[in-house]
């Protein structure tokens, strides 16, 4: 269902200000989300001033600043730092991406920090993805093929390989499927871009022999049909993918079928 | 526990573009069509029913709320025409380009208004 307000427990408080002790000229206001789960207060904004002369160009770097130098008691998740795992997927400026390839430089102003939208908090910046994962667990991302993979090789034609260009690197960082307000209505039944994009993955890879289920499977008024192009998901991709393109090709061979 | 877990900030934090803006307009419009062409029956079929009932829609579609009311269904008819193209072309699987949709976003919207402003010339008998 569509609820625009944010339910009671999750309204927005005014946070602490930390001040700057460095004595730096300058300074940036950083405004984080913020929620503890030991206790029972609502979500508020913390703002913190952080030096920007002894900073590298990231936000993930600001944020590692603020944990190491000025509050140790924030929470994010991060791991490579280099766009490869997707740990850092987080909500910078009102658009979702990775922490660790957005440069502050980019955002003017004070830089706002949220977790990914429409989430359950687990602790300040790291959101609930499980519901994701179910989905994604429910498309069987892997490869099927009853006649010959037990013994022989499957090979592949450079061209069919090609397909997959676009669809393969997804790292699964949750940005597009939380950047999309459909999603955000329907993220029980709508599957999201995500999942879509990985389903439409394997519905393409020439060696799978499960082609016809996986379409079927796909093919429902929530599963699929929520996409409505509003192209969300693509302008959030840190990887320059195109999910909605990926779901606008499945709908087109659920037609040809 | 679980019900204690907050909900994080949606699209009161989201920043909107272009598709974006075009998306949601689509079915504000398209909402409001639908009241509009409901609208336009119940005058159609009041025009059958004599000189009378013409003369006291006439009066007041030609206040100034009346005609507020005729520029906005006409912008709003427009826009759902362009948009729901623009949606036609998506669906056969062209124009998923970021850039593209925005160009084509861009041009519904100003289409929309450009066509506003013909129709009332046409209306006007300038054209």
């Amino acid at each position: 269902m569509v609820q625009i307000n944010l339910p009671e427990n999750s309204k927005l408080k005014k946070g602490n200000y930390f001040k700057d002790k460095t004595g730096s000229k300058n300074l940036r206001k950083v405004n984080i989300y913020r929620w503890d789960p030991s206790t029972g207060d609502s979500p508020r904004i913390d703002t913190y001033e952080v030096d920007m002369d002894n900073c590298p160009s990231k936000v993930l770097d600001i944020l590692n600043k603020i944990k190491n130098e000025i509050d140790p008691t924030i929470a994010y998740r991060r791991s490579c730092a280099h766009g490869v795992c997707g740990s850092c997927a987080m909500n910078m400026d009102g658009k979702n991406g990775l922490a660790c390839t957005t440069s502050h430089s980019e955002i003017s102003g004070d830089i706002d920090i949220f977790p990914l939208p429409h989430l359950k908090v687990k602790k300040d910046l790291i959101g609930d993805l499980d519901g994701l994962y179910k989905q994604y667990q429910s498309i069987e991302p892997w490869l099927k093929s009853n006649s010959k993979s037990e013994s022989t090789e499957i090979i592949q034609s450079k061209k069919d390989r090609e397909k997959l260009d676009g669809a393969y690197e997804c790292i699964m960082c949750a940005c597009c499927s939380t950047s999309c307000p459909s999603y955000w209505w329907n993220g029980d039944k709508y599957l999201g871009p995500a999942v879509l994009l990985q389903a439409y993955r394997w519905i393409i890879d020439s060696r799978d022999e499960d082609r016809k289920e996986r379409l079927k499977k796909v093919a429902d008024e929530l599963k699929l049909y929520r996409c409505h192009t509003i192209m969300n998901c693509t302008s959030a991709c840190p990887k320059g993918l195109n999910p909605a393109k990926a779901i606008a090709e499945i709908k087109k061979m659920l037609v040809k079928a | 526990m679980e019900n204690k877990k907050p909900l994080s900030p949606h699209i009161q934090i989201y920043r909107w573009h272009i598709s974006s803006l075009v998306s949601i307009t689509h079915r504000i419009t398209g909402i409001i069509n639908i009241i509009g062409i409901t609208f336009v029956c119940i005058w159609v079929s009041l025009l059958l029913l004599g000189e009378n009932n013409y003369g006291i829609i006439n009066f007041y579609l030609n206040s100034f709320f009346g005609k507020f009311l005729i520029i906005g269904l006409t912008w709003s008819f427009s826009f759902q025409i362009l948009s729901e193209s623009r949606h036609l072309i998506m669906d056969l699987g062209f124009g998923f380009d970021p850039k593209t949709t925005n160009i084509t976003g861009l041009f519904v919207i100003i289409g929309s208004i450009i066509f506003t402003i013909i129709f009332y010339l046409i209306g006007k008998n300038f054209i």
